[in-house]
């Protein structure tokens, strides 16, 4: 579903990613860790072309995507993103800021998309707040609805920048059990995080990046309880 | 009370030289209507020039971003009455448009390059998630750009917009220089037919005052509209 072939990418003299090769399976999910700096949300970003590539190439579906003629815009509809400051728009209501796109990108109606976003808000438990503004919900809430967003617009695939980053301890786990939900519906997922336990409780596989590159990678149990490489077990002492 | 009477009566008086005699309230009120005429037609062409002025400085086109830098910096760095008159007698010398018309270009050429400045100060304080989001979802930059940035940036820089309305309806009282009356031009008028200078002077300027007043409470109520999203 995703091939990554020798995937570079500078800004200015700082190489942030240094040669990542990677195949990613529909209805994997993947989780990415790794140090600040290593380079995990600057991939990650790559993957939908919020970071142009210095060098190497992306394929979803088997289509290059950072070639130069490419309609970005049709690849980035196949992924959603959900991001560590949640970024809703402020000035449109919870339900808006879900059908949005979909009446924007997919000419929906309006009802269409209502019924669509009704459906989504419930998923995610958040039906009562259909009407209600971004600054009226807390850090949890936001992030839910910023994956109901995503949503909508009915990708293959998400992307989650650090989702959990920006929440206080105990919102935390809402957020991870709608991930944890979609995981379990075949949702191929590409998930940067610091959540361990999430980790090991979903992922399919963890990528543990260090200095730009994929340092390591294997099931979760494996990586987790015996790791390879000394930088990942230096990590995980810490983190664990 | 005596003094109190005369006091009134010389005011009565004055006041129906001025504008009651020979109907010259007249020169108010034509004058009036010039200036409301000249200054919605210079706000329209000043937001117009502006969006454009200030999407040209924010995009990645070197010629089209020197262009708008060059144009804020003329029309800042020169006087209103100047340039007034540099539209009207150069530019416009000899075309038969209509005064208000010309006037009007003039002063939204002159807002344009402060609007500009406003609008690009307005887009760049939206927050660069907010465009990566609206990308991420598939939409195109002009989506992002009409639906998401601007709609934020017009909130955060709507008091700065109307200050600038204000700047340009008083800024019309120059319009005189090329012999059109409006408010400012008939209330001097008045004054130089009656050779009272109080009443038509400070009258005019109530009714500048008034004009303004009134704006600015309709646009404070509009504010509050824009703003409900931030409401907790």
């Amino acid at each position: 579903m995703i091939k990554v072939k020798n995937l570079h990418k500078s800004f200015g003299k700082l190489e942030v990613l240094s040669g990542i090769d990677e195949h990613i399976k529909q209805g994997e999910v993947v989780v990415v860790i790794g140090p600040s700096g290593s380079g995990k949300s600057t991939f990650l970003r790559c993957l939908n072309l919020l970071e142009t590539p210095t060098d190497g190439e992306i394929y979803i579906d088997d289509e290059l995507i950072n070639a130069p003629k490419v309609n970005v815009n049709r690849i980035r509809q196949k992924m959603g993103m959900v991001f560590q400051q949640f970024n809703l728009f402020p000035h449109l209501t919870i339900m808006n800021n879900i059908t949005l796109a979909p009446m924007q990108i997919k000419k929906m109606s309006k009802q269409d998309a209502v019924a669509l976003g009704t459906k989504l808000l419930d998923r995610v438990g958040l039906l009562d707040k259909a009407d209600a503004y971004p600054a009226q919900l807390s850090g949890g809430q936001k992030q839910r609805v910023a994956i109901a967003r995503a949503l909508a617009m009915e990708p293959e695939i998400m992307l989650f920048d650090e989702p959990t980053s920006a929440l206080d301890p105990e919102m935390v786990g809402e957020v991870l059990d709608v991930m944890k939900s979609l995981a379990r519906d075949g949702m191929t997922m590409v998930v940067v995080t610091h959540e361990m336990g999430f980790a090991r409780e979903v992922g399919s596989r963890v990528l543990f990046m260090d200095q730009g590159q994929i340092l390591e990678q294997a099931d979760p149990v494996q990586l987790f309880t015996n790791p390879q490489h000394e930088r990942t077990q230096a990590f995980l002492s810490k983190v664990l | 009370m005596h003094w109190f009477y005369n006091w009134f009566d010389g005011i009565k008086s004055d006041f129906i030289l001025n504008f009651i005699t020979e109907n010259r309230y007249m020169y108010i009120v034509r004058g009036f209507g010039v200036t409301i005429k000249v200054s919605l037609l210079s706000v329209l062409i000043g937001i117009l020039i502006g969006v454009f002025i200030a999407l040209a400085a924010l995009s990645k086109n070197k010629i089209l971003k020197t262009v708008s830098r060059w144009y804020t910096d003329i029309i800042r760095g020169t006087p209103a009455v100047t340039q007034l008159l540099i539209v009207y007698f150069v530019i416009f010398g000899s075309s038969r448009l209509d005064k208000w018309i010309i006037a009007s270009i003039a002063f939204g050429i002159n807002s344009g390059a402060y609007v500009s400045e406003i609008i690009r100060a307005g887009i760049q304080s939206v927050d660069h998630g907010q465009v990566e989001a609206g990308r991420s979802l598939g939409l195109s930059g002009a989506q992002t750009m009409i639906k998401i940035v601007i709609p934020q940036a017009v909130k955060n820089i709507f008091p700065a917009l109307v200050n600038e309305f204000i700047v340009l309806i008083k800024e019309t009282a120059i319009v005189g220089f090329i012999g059109l009356e409006d408010l400012a031009k008939g209330g001097d008028f008045i004054r130089s037919r009656t050779y009272s200078a109080f009443m038509p002077l400070v009258g005019t300027a109530l009714i500048y005052f008034l004009l303004i007043k009134v704006l600015t409470k309709v646009f404070t109520l509009l504010e509050k509209r824009l703003r409900k999203s931030e409401i907790r």
